[in-house]
């Protein structure tokens, strides 16, 4: 049988990255429907855009670290082909929903 | 824009040293994964810092131009893709760190990664072209 594990980062970081990348669509949706939110992101660090990369980075960041201390420390138990096919997934549906979104609502 | 080009290459590299890893190259890949990482992230600052700062000048002139759609489609969706490009560049160097040599799994979860990489980075270099442009029709278009 072939080894398909991976380290505890490479899964907790990889389910990080998809759980990021689908917020970092959703807040695209959000920003451009809401003047408010829009506004508010604009206030934090006085340009919309650097709250926006911000809140993503610091929840990755954090979201990774959090996830690896998971199930007793060990992080989450998905194999490589696991973790591969839900990162794809999970980044091509959100790149999707960005070029998607302006298309239609642009 | 380099250093886009840069992280393009050493992804490339990288998934051509991943097809064919053995324990002669594992050092290599490991350090390509970082570089283009590190390229990534010098081209996310320097256009993170253009963008904020003197991007307002040229999105005036396309708009008033003949292409505003360089603005209103192609930078607002890099502006935002191209966060998703990072993090997944960031993530490289985490995927890479396994065994690929006796773990074909790791193996095929770094080609997908480095796939994404360039797929996205290449994108992103092709968005910024129609920007480009869209500034330059509107200065050709401009009465003189």
């Amino acid at each position: 049988m072939e080894n398909s594990r991976v380290s505890k980062h490479t899964n907790a970081f990889g389910l990080s990255l998809v759980l990021c990348s689908i917020l970092n669509a959703l807040l695209v949706i959000a920003k451009e429907k809401s003047k408010a939110v829009s506004a508010a992101m604009q206030r934090i660090t006085g340009h919309h855009w650097l709250t926006h990369v911000a809140i993503i980075f610091i929840l990755f960041a954090v979201g990774g670290w959090l996830l690896a201390r998971t199930n007793g420390g060990q992080g989450p138990s998905l194999g490589a082909q696991r973790i591969n096919s839900t990162i794809l997934t999970g980044v091509v549906a959100s790149v999707l929903i960005i070029l998607g979104f302006y298309l239609i609502a642009g | 824009m380099l250093f886009g080009v840069a992280c393009v290459i050493s992804t490339v590299w990288l998934f051509v040293d991943v097809l064919n890893a053995n324990e002669g190259n594992l050092a290599r890949i490991r350090w390509m994964s970082r570089a283009a990482a590190v390229f990534m992230w010098l081209a996310f600052v320097a256009g993170g810092y253009w963008y904020v700062a003197d991007y307002g000048a040229d999105k005036a002139i396309i708009l008033k131009g003949p292409w505003p759609f360089a603005h209103d489609y192609f930078m607002e969706t890099k502006e935002h893709f191209v966060i998703t490009l990072l993090l997944v560049a960031t993530y490289l160097p985490i995927a890479a760190s396994n065994n690929l040599v006796v773990n074909p799994g790791a193996r095929r979860l770094v080609l997908s990664v480095a796939g994404l990489v360039a797929v996205l980075a290449l994108l992103a270099e092709g968005h910024g072209a129609i920007i480009a442009m869209g500034v330059k029709v509107a200065m050709l278009a401009r009465p003189h």
